[in-house]
């Protein structure tokens, strides 16, 4: 489903450049649960970023069930993203002008999919996390879990092909991180969708069927997929 | 998209200060434009009504020069053989001329109902004379002396009695006269007119036997040309005949200069707010940056987001821009009257009792309003929209791309004064050159104004470094901060630039005016018949001339003649004078030598001032034609002089060579020179004692005439201070929306500095500090440009407005108003986030992010 192949991504700084990865590969079957570990700075993020076309790769290539992304050219690659591919941040990054069901919805819209339609199916997703009774709620006033839930909600809701989660438990405390990790779990697999998370956390990977380490710019197969934890 | 456009929608409503002040900026801006719009059309309005009122449905006009025209030429017109079965031009003889009742000056027309009306044929409803229902009036008009017709809501004004009895006066002579109609409904055009026969208008302005044009209407196409061109031939060589339109559109040619003028600083105005609008859409987007980042991320294209910042932007324009146009109707209405009174004071009498506003204004201000948005949202919208949607840019990054952009703003200010330069070196005569130059010039400024405001920043942080680590922390932050603070500062610096320009340039005219009013005027005292300058019938008694000249300390005198000429270039003023042997000096030559221009004026030569040369490029030894009585006459000019009366500029003309061909033998003003020891204000008693009875004049001592003189300059620069004041009024807004906005951002820094020790008086102080010392840069940076703002109006706009040369005077007053406006704008700015984070609880103001 998800191929990565040799790719590479540096930046500049001032007159030093700094290697992020280096023709870093794998390969990610669909609905696979894959964790992606590794040191801070080390280019997890990076990596999600350069697998979502957000960030251009200075080589190798990035394949999504079969189409390359980094090929694709802007608009190409943001229509590719709004349809086939879900986010949750360890921020969650909300929009705070718009309500619960609104920030759910708003994906949906960006799809084409306008009215009683969207409504529908946002309210679905939303209840699915939990939430339904707050889909009028301000975002403001919902607590750190209910906000993952619902960036959770907003990330699924077009259901995506591919899931990329970045520390998506990383500004929760462990009880939190308990709750919502499952919510996480079981829309995926409901998806059938595949889901990269970045992480620092062992006990979110150990959840995950696959555990790749991003270490010198490349990714090493830290722990073999588990046929359990694949579905 | 709904839930876009909502998160669009909400967010400005979130930030209702910012949108206010935004919204507050944009509607100044458009606000003046509208106003000027409607100032300038009224006044245009008025005199096109007034002419329509005078002109009725004359399609052309036969004038003469100064005397006008023998009325036997009309009758010989009237009766000259015609074809038989060919169209017959209409003729209607006038007598017009200013008269004053009560403090009022009015336009008489003197018309001969029954030619009136017969030249109005159909369109008899503008003749003003058939205001006469009954045979009663009819009879009044025709043999009762002093009847009059005029406008009821004219009658109201002056508060004439029932009985319709009133005196009016003419060139200072009173008259009885006598309303016998009053023309209700009459339209604004009759608002300053005051009807009468022919020859009773003959009688008070002293022109018996003369007309002032006579009426001329043809029918359209090949049959009115061939009568104009007989009626041509049957004209003496000193009548010219004209089409009223060009008569018209001559006349109110005169105000172009002026009007642009206004036009140019409505336009700073909008530029001004365009800086402004530009600096809310960046900031709006900048507090944005991380959830355009999500919109992206989630999948909304670049083409989404723009649509969507330039959807709020022109949301915002279209709002700006009705609330402009209702504070433009707002100020409108007040500057009527100052337009009115400029163009009375300088060029010619109008009564402007409606203000005008065409629907074109409304379009082009709601246009301006939008385009204005949009332009200066398309940057900061092509920028966020096309930039890559990574999340958490760090504000650093920002801030690093503020100073690149400031950076390469240097190059872009250094390139707009070149082209500024190049610009005014490229063209010799081109007012709208020079106002691309002088544009150019304050954009030049406003993008030198950030890096300029960094740099001071950084080098007083260094400075302060020494002292206190409070101190350098608050530059440094106005340094790092130019994403947040750079566009506020920038239009903040441009409108000090202009007003410190214009502030030189006033001063500078003024004191160019003063040095010129010292050195013309040299006689003691002034004797002058009241009216309108240029009309005939300012003339003197001869017999109050000789009882003044008698009055005992009166040692010797010049005499003068002003009247308007027909010349080869239009209509020309024309000042015929017999010097006084002190008077010549008052005369200063920018072309030509007195020593040889002197003897060749006696000879009949003309001078020519300033602005005149300057306006037909006319220099010593050229030649200039003017109609005289006698036809077309091409005179030399001997010289041109230095002059600040009159922008339309003025041939000065030996009394005795006007008398010859022009046959005047009128005299329209004195100066009297008072033998040694005579006090001014003594004779000025004895002079109006011996003209009492006879004729009321305006008998001044010179020092009354410099005042009245600087007291006109100061109301035609009344208007221009308002504008001024309204530009710089749209940059204070500005600075205080992105100061405040920036100082509210900082509210978690600041609560952070308490935490560390900082007490609340020091936290207030180093807020407003900061907004202090950002109104300073700006008004630093503003000087220099200042002074080059004021060379570029003195010596390119000016010169080629109006022909004058005018030195440049500095004085520190001039730079007084840029000053405190700065520090106001920065105070106010600083004050209220100075308020809110010393007295805001540390918990929440730590809390914040």
């Amino acid at each position: 489903m998800l191929e990565i192949r040799q790719l590479s991504r540096s930046f500049r700084e001032g007159a030093r450049v700094h290697t992020v990865l280096q023709e870093a590969s794998a390969q990610i079957a669909g609905g696979e649960i894959v964790a992606i570990m590794g040191r801070s700075g080390s280019g997890k993020s990076t990596l999600l970023n350069l697998i979502s076309g957000i960030d251009r790769a200075d080589g190798g290539t990035v394949h999504i069930d079969g189409r390359e992304v980094t090929s694709l050219a802007e608009p190409a690659r943001t229509l590719f993203r709004r349809a086939h591919i879900g986010f949750v941040y360890q921020f969650f990054n909300l929009i705070p002008t718009l309500d619960v069901a609104e920030n759910v919805r708003l994906v949906l819209e960006l799809n084409g999919v306008h009215g009683a339609p969207a409504r529908a199916r946002s309210l679905a997703v939303l209840e699915a996390v939990g939430l339904g009774a707050r889909a009028h709620s301000a975002v403001e006033e919902l607590s750190g879990g209910e906000q993952q839930r619902v960036a959770i909600a907003r990330a699924l809701v077009h259901r995506p092909r591919l899931l990329l989660a970045d520390e998506p438990t990383g500004n929760l405390d462990d009880e939190t991180a308990r709750e919502v990790l499952p919510a996480l779990l079981s829309l995926v697999r409901e998806h059938g969708a595949t889901l990269v998370i970045v992480t620092h956390d062992e006990q979110l990977a150990a959840s995950a069927g696959r555990v790749l380490e991003l270490r010198e710019g490349r990714l090493h197969e830290r722990r073999a997929p588990h046929p359990a934890a694949a579905r | 998209m709904r839930a876009l456009r909502a998160a669009s929608l909400r967010h400005l409503l979130r930030h209702p200060a910012q949108l206010a002040l935004a919204l507050v900026g944009l509607a100044l801006g458009v606000g003046t434009i509208v106003a000027v719009d409607i100032a300038t059309a009224s006044a245009r309005r008025a005199f096109e009504l007034s002419l329509q009122a005078v002109n009725g449905a004359a399609t052309h006009q036969i004038v003469g020069g100064p005397r006008g025209i023998d009325e036997q030429l009309y009758a010989r017109l009237r009766s000259a053989p015609h074809p038989p079965g060919e169209p017959r031009a209409q003729l209607a003889p006038v007598v017009a001329g200013y008269v004053t009742v009560g403090e009022r000056v009015m336009q008489l027309l003197g018309v001969d109902p029954p030619a009136s009306a017969e030249l109005d044929g159909a369109a008899a409803s503008a003749a003003p004379a058939f205001a006469l229902h009954g045979a009663e009036e009819a009879r009044e008009w025709l043999t009762e002396p002093g009847t009059v017709v005029m406008s009821a809501s004219s009658a109201r004004e002056l508060g004439i009695a029932a009985d319709g009895r009133f005196e009016l006066a003419v060139g200072g002579v009173r008259h009885p006269a006598r309303l016998i109609a009053r023309l209700e409904d009459a339209g604004a055009g009759f608002d300053a007119l005051l009807l009468t026969d022919i020859a009773q208008a003959q009688e008070w302005l002293g022109t018996v036997g003369r007309l002032s044009r006579i009426d001329v209407r043809v029918p359209a196409g090949a049959a009115g040309t061939a009568l104009l061109a007989r009626l041509a031939a049957q004209l003496p060589a000193d009548l010219a005949l004209h089409a009223t339109r060009a008569e018209a559109r001559e006349t109110f040619a005169m105000t172009d200069a002026f009007t642009t003028n206004l036009k140019a600083m409505s336009l700073l105005a909008l530029l001004v707010g365009t800086l402004l609008i530009y600096g809310a859409v960046s900031f709006a987007v900048l507090q944005r940056r991380s959830i355009i980042a999500v919109l992206r991320a989630l999948g909304a294209t670049r083409g989404e987001v723009l649509a969507m910042l330039l959807s709020e932007a022109a949301v915002l324009g279209i709002a700006g821009a009705v609330c402009g146009v209702l504070l433009g109707l707002a100020i409108g209405r007040g500057l009527v009257g100052l337009v009115a009174q400029t163009i009375n004071d300088l060029y010619f009498v109008v009564a402007v009792s409606e203000v005008s506003v065409p629907a074109s204004v409304l379009v082009k201000a709601l246009c301006a309003g939008l385009a204005t948005a949009l332009v200066a949202a398309l940057l900061p919208a092509l920028e966020v929209a096309g930039s890559s949607p990574q999340l958490g840019l760090a504000r650093s990054v920002l801030e690093r791309r503020a100073l690149q952009v400031a950076r390469r703003l240097v190059i872009v200010s250094v390139l707009l004064a070149l082209g500024a330069l190049l610009t005014i070196a490229g063209s010799s005569r081109s007012l709208l050159a020079g106002f691309v130059a002088l544009f150019m010039l304050l954009l030049s400024v406003a993008a030198l104004t950030p890096a300029a405001l960094r740099a001071l920043a950084g080098a007083a942080a260094a400075i302060a470094a020494r002292f206190s680590p409070v101190a350098r922390l608050a530059c440094a932050d106005i340094a790092a901060s130019l994403s947040r603070t750079g566009v506020a500062i920038a239009a903040l610096g441009m409108a000090l630039t202009a007003m410190i320009g214009v502030a030189i340039m006033v001063e500078s005219f003024r004191e160019s005016l003063r040095e010129w009013l010292i050195q013309s005027l040299r006689a003691d005292v002034y004797v002058s018949a009241p009216g309108v300058a240029e009309s005939l019938e300012r003339r003197l008694d001869p017999q109050v001339i000789r009882a003044l000249l008698q009055v005992p300390g009166v040692r010797a005198h010049s005499e003068g003649r002003r009247v308007t000429v027909t010349s080869s270039a239009g209509a020309l003023d024309l000042n015929a004078v017999h010097l006084a042997a002190e008077s010549y000096a008052g005369y200063r030559f920018t072309q030509g030598e007195a020593a040889h221009a002197w003897p060749q004026f006696a000879r009949g030569a003309i001078l020519i001032s300033e602005p005149l040369a300057w306006r037909l490029s006319l220099a010593p030894g050229g030649r200039l034609t003017l109609i005289t009585a006698s036809g077309p006459r091409a005179f030399t000019v001997a010289g041109v002089y230095r002059e600040y009366g009159n922008d339309r500029g003025e041939v000065l003309m030996d009394l005795e060579a006007y008398r010859q061909w022009w046959h005047d033998e009128g005299i329209a003003a004195l100066g009297i020179y008072l033998a040694p020891g005579i006090p001014a204000a003594q004779a000025v008693r004895e002079l109006r004692s011996a003209a009492r009875g006879r004729q009321a004049l305006l008998i001044r001592s010179n020092a009354d005439i410099r005042a009245l003189s600087m007291r006109i300059f100061e109301r035609t620069f009344v208007i221009t201070r308002v504008l001024y004041w309204l530009a710089a009024g749209v940059a204070a807004v500005g600075l205080v929306s992105a100061l405040l906005a920036w100082e509210l951002e900082r509210a978690r820094e600041l609560a952070l500095l308490r935490t560390l020790g900082l007490t609340r008086a020091a936290i207030a102080l180093l807020v407003v500090g900061q907004t202090a010392f950002m109104g300073v840069a700006a008004f630093l940076a503003a000087i220099p440009a200042g002074l080059c703002t004021a060379l570029v109006l003195t010596d390119v706009i000016n010169r080629r407005a109006f022909g004058w040369q005018i030195g440049l005077h500095l004085a520190p007053a001039q730079f007084g108003n840029a000053l405190w406006l700065a520090f106001a704008a920065a105070l106010a700015a600083g004050a209220y986030p100075a308020w809110r984070s010393a007295r805001a609880p540390l918990a929440s103001g730590l809390r914040e992010e």
